[in-house]
């Protein structure tokens, strides 16, 4: 009973997901896939809480959507005209793209089902994982934890970069 | 045998003088640029005078091939060394040089013709230092490859005379020298990408045990190769008669037949001579294609002798298409040049066959003719040089009655086109009797079809005499002058060679004697 | 609770001073007007001495930061290869972003942030590292190939750049998803330690996904259609360390993902491998000989020489390894020598790059056409040039570990190649100008590209003082 509650859950995430997924990437109108992400994060976050993963998906609802998605909300309805712009969603090669495609899910199925998957029992589930992640971004991990400060100022550059009114020729 | 100055040994000296040479030129002031010339004709010099040193002090009874022994002037020294490896082995590429009876003639024909070659060099005006500078890069990798050992050390020279002579025909060629210095080049890098891949094989394929430390290495010594002990069970070139030995043989014969050239690999040639200065066609003609019959000789033969005997018969059929198409090609020339060129085609296709002889008289004439036609076709060139030199033209069309108004050159050209048409007397006639005499007693109706080659030679070289020295001198040429000095001392040398050698070969014939019965001996076991 | 020790601070020391260095310039670059000379000579500073921490770090043999990285050895050899990159770059740079009006700030800073992500890339044993490292150079990459931002094709190299990298991004880290997946851990020392997992269908489809983002970031074919237009849009200098930075840590870290984990020893995986490095081998050099534009035929060139270098990986022996890490040395001496004198010869708002553009350098600027051509014969192979020395290295491996068939190839192929690369040189020393305009020669940017040449020559006559100590380094 508990089990097919569970699948019945993961399913309805799993299909949130995709769908919004899909609209994201083939709707025309801009504000709409931006609007459909909000779901697809949401769906993620779900599927992560029921892997047992409170700590990423507390993090993917904070981080994406009410970070990164807002953010992006209102660059699109702050952006003068964007909103009734047409996207081009056509594809240049689809034969190669559907063939690349393809053997790539195929490869992906046939190792789903050759693997012999290992079945965790729930005790094995640790009860909160924010703890141990919290342990290991100070512990054994610190170096990748500072390293992505590294990156998050490249990217500040970067973005400062952009930002800037072009320089002109001195 | 020995011999050192400042400790270092005589083959090195006459190996890298040029590039000390190189470095002085590099220091000329821009003014001074003509000093350039004396530089190089110094060096030479002394080369030419190492070379006699050679040619005195060589031990005849000697014969080398395969042995380290016999090998003379011997420099051992580890170059390239790389301790132990745990997947690897140890990798040791050494520095080693040494000469033996078929290496001295090549190393004399190329202090002779290098010596030549600058002479006919003096008239370059174009970035003389630039000029002079590749000429002794070249120089460096020609002797080079005619003293190295070691197959790794004998690829680098052999590449190395890519770069010098790319440039010398691509700066200070003719009008199509563009095309002629692009093709040139691909076609030889084709060669060694070859010889490149035969050697790798090789090395993987032959062990020696290190005599200090008693751990087997892998070793790119082209005598540990020749010895079919020393290759590895199970190796890809082990044992006789295998498909990949017959691979690899064919891969080095190809990569050597593009050098010589052989039909069909030889269009490059014709191209290269023809806009190429002609100090450079000298030394293509003279020394580079001899690097070709030279590498079949020390390389391909007494490595790969089974395979060598297995496809011995189309080794003597490309000889002998060479011998009857470079002639009949030679013949249809109207450029004065082109005709030389293909009649290098056509001579050097006796080398092939007196090497795919493989019997004493065969090889001896092999090598001779190598000897021989690297004189008698550098003293063509310059004949065909210094017409152009006058007259800017070649083409034979526009020539004829030059005897009259030139009397001393028409007389050394009349030495050199009776040596190449195989007048007995002249030394043309010995190398070519050998090599057919030779071949006959193992390919009976190619010798016999091959001679007549003789006869096209001899119909062309007289035809073209006749078109350009005989007859009524156009009026335009009133005025020409006769040889000067400088292009005398070119070719009466050459002249005094091809007599002397034509009515007494013996002080050639024993130089490599001992040698050429021991590959014969080497290659006949198998 | 102890986190770390001292020793893994001295032991990152390298990695330490380079950022310590980038925030530096950041803040010179912020506080000073006109700093353009002081972040110049205080990144070279800082740079030199990362140098001398790595110089002092690389006789240590040890990992850090809980198996994190990996110290001294290997690291620190790749460091100052990095660093030595770093350097001539820099020196190049300076005269060459004077003369295109193209000094914004944060470039020195983000040359070195980028080195300090190929740093990471050679010292990582966590797949984690490679990831960190890889974003790290690739984001400054970005940034760094949109400074021509006014032009369009500066702004299509940033843009191209950016989408393909990310999209390769995602193929690693979902590689590594699976690789943690079957391993329960991204460590590649105790992912080597675990045999039974080897053969697992997830673990090796995680493999070959790492495989797919690896040949992007080294532009292998099917993964090299960025490379051409990101070459030619970026800067010249920028393109310089790109390529040869940006390849030789791209390397070093495919070298360690796939030789500690020992996973080259599946059959299939090499195969994989080797035809990936036959194809580069073959479009690169195909493509290669139709190009016009001297910056777009190094581009087509360096997919060639990433297949060269896969050889050496698909050979999976010591040998080829070793190959690879010399021909890494070698190819880059080549190409910072080669996109130094282009940087030196091209013209305000990047004119003189077509073939054309050279012809008769050889008369009007002597010393630079020869040290072109130079770099185009050790690109081709002959020797006596360091890119001689490598390639028959890496055949060499190939040929041992029975893959002739990859060895004939490559040395083909090298032979076509041989044609494009001589094309340059028939321009410079066969055709005659069409220019008469003098060519200004910055002195540093010279001298750095002399000093590149004596390498090449050094390494290629006598290759064993630099090969003794690569074949102690794995």
């Amino acid at each position: 009973m508990f089990l097919q509650l569970f699948d019945i859950i993961f399913y309805f995430f799993a299909t949130v997901t995709l769908i919004s997924a899909g609209i994201v990437v083939f709707s025309k109108n801009i504000v709409r896939s931006a609007f459909s992400l909000v779901f697809t994060f949401f769906g993620i976050a779900g599927l992560y809480v029921l892997l047992n993963a409170d700590f990423v998906a507390v993090a993917q609802l904070f981080v994406y959507v009410g970070g990164i998605l807002v953010l992006l909300l209102f660059a699109v309805m702050l952006t003068q005209k964007i909103s009734n712009l047409q996207m081009k969603i056509t594809t240049l090669h689809p034969i190669i793209a559907i063939i690349l495609v393809a053997s790539l899910i195929g490869v992906l199925c046939g190792i789903v089902r050759m693997n012999d998957w290992r079945i965790i029992t729930i005790s094995e589930i640790p009860q909160s994982t924010a703890q141990s992640i919290g342990k290991a971004l100070i512990t054994t991990h610190i170096l990748p934890f500072e390293i992505i400060s590294v990156i998050l100022l490249v990217a500040i550059i970067g973005a400062a970069m952009l930002a800037r009114k072009s320089e002109k020729k001195s | 045998m020995q011999f050192t100055f400042l400790n270092i040994g005589i083959l090195t000296w006459l190996t890298f003088l040029p590039l000390v040479g190189m470095l002085c030129i590099f220091f000329l002031p821009q003014k001074k640029s003509q000093l350039a010339k004396w530089i190089t004709l110094g060096c030479t010099t002394i080369q030419l005078l190492l070379a006699t040193i050679i040619y005195i002090k060589f031990d005849r009874t000697l014969a080398g091939v395969n042995s380290i022994e016999g090998m003379q002037f011997k420099e051992i020294f580890p170059w390239i060394s790389i301790n132990s490896t745990e997947w690897f082995g140890k990798i040791s590429i050494q520095y080693f040089l040494g000469i033996d009876g078929l290496s001295v003639p090549m190393i004399l024909l190329t202090a002779i013709i290098s010596f030549i070659a600058v002479l006919a060099s003096w008239k370059i005006e174009k970035s003389v230092k630039g000029y002079f500078s590749l000429f002794l890069l070249l120089n460096t990798g020609m002797f080079g490859v005619f003293v190295a050992l070691d197959f790794f050390l004998f690829f680098i020279f052999w590449e190395l005379m890519l770069l010098p002579m790319y440039f010398l025909i691509g700066v200070w060629g003719g009008e199509r020298r563009e095309y002629a210095a692009v093709k040139f080049f691909l076609y030889t890098l084709f060669g060694s990408v070859l010889i490149l891949l035969v050697m790798l094989a090789l090395y993987f394929s032959v062990t020696v045990t290190d005599a200090i430390t008693g751990e087997k290495m892998h070793t790119f010594n082209m005598l540990a190769m020749m010895n079919p002990q020393n290759f590895e069970n199970n190796s890809l070139l082990f044992g006789l008669h295998t498909y990949w030995r017959y691979i690899a043989f064919i891969a080095l014969f190809i990569g050597f037949a593009i050098k010589l050239p052989l039909f069909p690999f030889h269009t490059w040639l014709p191209d290269a001579h023809v806009e190429a200065p002609t100090a450079i066609s000298v030394i293509l003609a003279g020394i580079l294609l001899k690097m070709g019959g030279y590498g079949l000789v020390r390389i391909a033969l007494p490595i790969f002798p089974d395979a060598a005997i297995h496809y011995v018969y189309p080794i003597a059929f490309l000889g002998f298409i060479n011998i009857v198409y470079g002639a009949l090609c030679a013949m249809a020339q109207k450029d004065f040049k082109k005709l030389i060129a293909y009649s290098s085609v056509s001579h050097m296709g006796i080398v092939v066959l007196g090497i795919a002889a493989l019997n004493t008289q065969g090889m001896v004439g092999a090598m001779l003719q190598m000897f021989n036609h690297g004189t008698i076709t550098a003293m063509l060139f310059v004949i065909v040089g210094v017409l152009y030199d006058r007259t800017h033209t070649r083409q034979i069309s526009e020539f004829g009655g030059l005897m009259n108004k030139m009397p001393k050159y028409s007389a050394l050209v009349v030495i050199a086109f009776f040596a190449s048409l195989g007048l007995p007397g002249l030394s043309g006639f010995i190398s070519e009797a050998f090599s057919f005499l030779g071949a006959f007693q193992t390919h009976q109706w190619l010798t016999i079809a091959s001679t007549s080659g003789i006869v096209l030679t001899a119909a062309y070289m007289l035809w073209t005499f006749q078109r350009v020295y005989l007859g009524t001198l156009p009026e335009k040429w009133n005025s020409l002058q006769d040889i000067s000095k400088r292009e005398l001392l070119m070719l009466v040398p050459l002249a005094i060679i091809i007599i002397f050698l034509g009515i007494y070969p013996t002080p050639m014939l024993e130089l490599m004697n001992t040698s050429v019965n021991a590959l014969v001996e080497m290659v006949k076991v198998k | 609770m102890e986190f770390f020790s001292k020793a893994d601070l001295i032991g990152t020391l390298p990695l330490l001073v380079v950022f310590g260095c980038s925030l530096l310039l950041l803040l010179l670059d912020a506080l000073f007007k006109d700093a353009k000379k002081l972040v110049f000579s205080v990144g070279i500073i800082g740079m030199l001495t990362a140098i001398g921490c790595s110089l002092y770090t690389f006789p240590l043999s040890a990992t850090a930061f809980s198996d994190m990285v990996l110290v001294g050895g290997y690291a620190s050899f790749f460091n100052i290869l990095f660093l030595t990159i770093g350097i001539i770059v820099f020196l190049l740079s300076y005269s060459y972003l004077e003369k295109q009006h193209y000094h914004l700030k944060e470039f020195y800073t983000l040359i070195v942030i980028s080195i300090s992500g190929m740093m990471l890339m050679a010292s990582s044993a966590d797949l984690i590292i490679i990831f960190l490292g890889i974003e790290i150079m690739s984001v400054c990459f970005y940034v760094l190939a949109g400074y021509k931002r006014i032009k369009v094709e500066g702004n299509e190299a940033a843009l191209k750049y950016f989408l393909l990298g990310a999209f390769a991004t995602g193929f690693l880290l979902y590689g590594i998803a699976l690789i943690y997946g079957t391993m329960g851990t991204t460590n590649l020392i105790r992912i080597s330690q675990n045999f039974d997992a080897f053969s697992h269908p997830l673990y090796l489809a995680g493999w070959g996904l790492l495989l797919i983002g690896f040949s992007f970031k080294i532009a292998a074919v099917p993964f090299h259609m960025w490379a051409p237009d990101v070459y030619e849009g970026s800067l010249t200098t920028v393109t310089a360390l790109m390529s040869t930075g940006g390849k030789a840590a791209a390397f070093s870290s495919f070298i360690l993902a796939f030789s500690i984990p020992l996973s080259m020893h599946n059959e299939k995986l090499m195969m994989v491998i080797a035809i990936l490095s036959a194809a580069s081998m073959l479009i690169g050099n195909v493509f290669g000989l139709a190009q016009k534009n001297i910056k777009r035929m190094l581009a087509y060139s360096s997919i060639a020489h990433a297949g060269y270098m896969l050889v050496g990986l698909a050979s999976g022996t010591k040998l080829g390894m070793d190959g690879i890490i010399f021909y890494l040395i070698s190819y880059s001496l080549t190409n910072l020598g080669a996109f130094g004198i282009i940087s030196i010869f091209e013209k305000e708002n990047g004119g003189n790059l077509s073939y054309e553009d050279y012809a008769g350098l050889g008369s009007r600027k002597p010393i630079l056409a020869a040290l072109l051509s130079l770099c185009m014969f050790s690109l081709v192979g002959i020797p006596p040039f360091a890119g001689f020395i490598g390639k028959y290295y890496l055949f060499a491996s190939a040929v041992q570990s029975n893959l002739t068939w990859l060895a004939i190839i490559g040395v083909m192929t090298s032979l076509v190649s041989t044609y494009y690369y001589l094309r340059i040189v028939v321009y410079m020393y066969f055709r005659e100008s069409q220019q008469s305009e003098l060519i200004f020669v910055p002195s540093l940017a010279l001298a750095s590209v002399v000093l590149v040449s004596i390498g090449i020559f050094i390494f290629g006559i006598f290759p064993s003082l630099i090969l003794n100590v690569i074949q102690n380094l794995l």
